[in-house]
């Protein structure tokens, strides 16, 4: 969901700057649906999304003091929730090596796929399918409208590596969607 | 994979699309239909993304949030960390007290609980936490700046004595056994011992 229209009053910014907490109720509210799908689209599950929506608040709470009014709010609570949601996704990877190993169980991540679909599929069924990283790129660079480069440096890697799952993403979906 | 012999690469296609694409390739496209038909559907595809349908978050998550960033405040005032965070105005340490006095549990939640554990013959790991808390007071600035892997690790040890603490506070409710408790106080004083090590004794990573 894309959220540039968003906009909270500044004054209710400077207040909830102060740590006002009614104040920042106000911004929970305005944001929440869009902190929620953004970490529903690039997690892929309801407990992981709330669980970034949650997380994304304490942090906005904790440091909105430091947002300094440069770019959008919507801009800077965006970078938090993108920072959560791909957090968890690096510890739900972690969690798969420590369980299966640094080699097996992996391949979801990155990788295979599930079993190929018997025909086509609609565009919400195939997103879900595609592997949690590369529909992290997809949706990150296609609809957030952030660079490669951008999403290298937020995953840890490069902007060719960004580039290589926004590639294998359209490949899949474009087998799948036909 | 390539879209077909001689056709243009998936990456060479969304170099296009997102207008990045090389002169060659450009001049590929303007005179080949499939790539002009691949090209257009990439366009589809990212309209149809961004038009998807959105998901209703949970309703009531808030007040779980309210409630954690209120019992952070309590510790960050325990700790001593001043009033920072709390009143950037002079006004604000006011409202907070009397915000937090009124809406949620008392200002000193730890007593209760404490005492409960000491009766348990806890008294040496609560004294050592009692001990690692006034030293943060006492020593920790008034005015203080980290630099990110200081905050982080700063805030992931607060958020661990708030979870700590919660479990101590419901120990009781929950009936947890009494190596448990011992288990959690432990818990207690390590991570304070880890809050303070971080703070007075490696003042080179912390900005002042």
């Amino acid at each position: 969901m894309r959220s540039d229209a968003l906009t909270v009053a500044s004054a209710l910014v400077a207040q909830a700057r102060e740590g006002d907490l009614k104040a920042l109720e106000s911004v929970y509210l305005a944001y929440q649906n869009a902190v929620y799908n953004l970490g529903r689209r690039i997690c892929g599950n309801e407990e992981d999304a709330e669980d970034v929506l949650q997380d994304t608040f304490l942090e906005v709470c904790r440091s909105i003091g430091k947002f300094r009014g440069e770019g959008s709010l919507w801009g800077w609570i965006r970078q938090v929730a993108v920072s959560k949601a791909l957090m968890l996704l690096r510890r739900e990877r972690n969690r798969k090596i420590h369980f299966f190993g640094e080699t097996g169980g992996l391949p979801e991540f990155v990788g295979n796929m599930p079993r190929e679909p018997a025909g086509p599929i609609d565009l919400e069924t195939a997103l879900g399918r595609l592997p949690p990283v590369t529909r992290a790129v997809l949706w990150l660079h296609d609809v957030e409208g952030y660079t490669h480069e951008e999403i290298g440096q937020l995953m840890g890697k490069t902007a060719s590596f960004s580039k290589s799952q926004l590639s294998r993403a359209h490949r899949r979906l474009r087998e799948w969607l036909e | 994979m390539r879209v077909g012999t001689n056709h243009l690469e998936m990456d060479e296609l969304l170099a296009l699309r997102d207008g990045e694409g090389g002169a060659s390739a450009r001049a590929h496209v303007e005179a080949c239909e499939g790539c002009q038909q691949e090209l257009e559907r990439l366009y589809q595809v990212r309209a149809q993304l961004r038009a998807l349908s959105g998901f209703a978050p949970p309703r009531g998550l808030w007040p779980r949030v309210a409630r954690h960033v209120r019992r952070r405040r309590r510790l960050r005032r325990r700790l001593g960390y001043g009033a920072v965070g709390l009143a950037a105005a002079a006004a604000l340490a006011g409202v907070y007290v009397v915000n937090d006095a009124t809406r949620g549990p008392p200002a000193e939640p730890l007593e209760a609980w404490v005492i409960e554990a000491e009766s348990q013959d806890l008294g040496p790991m609560i004294s050592r936490s009692r001990e690692l808390e006034s030293l943060l007071q006492t020593y920790r600035p008034a005015s203080q700046v980290y630099d990110a892997p200081t905050a982080l690790a700063v805030s992931v040890l607060e958020d661990r004595i708030l979870l700590l603490d919660r479990l101590l506070s419901d120990s009781r409710q929950l009936g947890v056994k009494r190596e448990l408790l011992r288990d959690l106080w432990g818990e207690r004083v390590e991570t304070l011992e880890t809050l303070v090590n971080l703070e007075l004794a490696e003042p080179e990573t912390v900005w002042r």
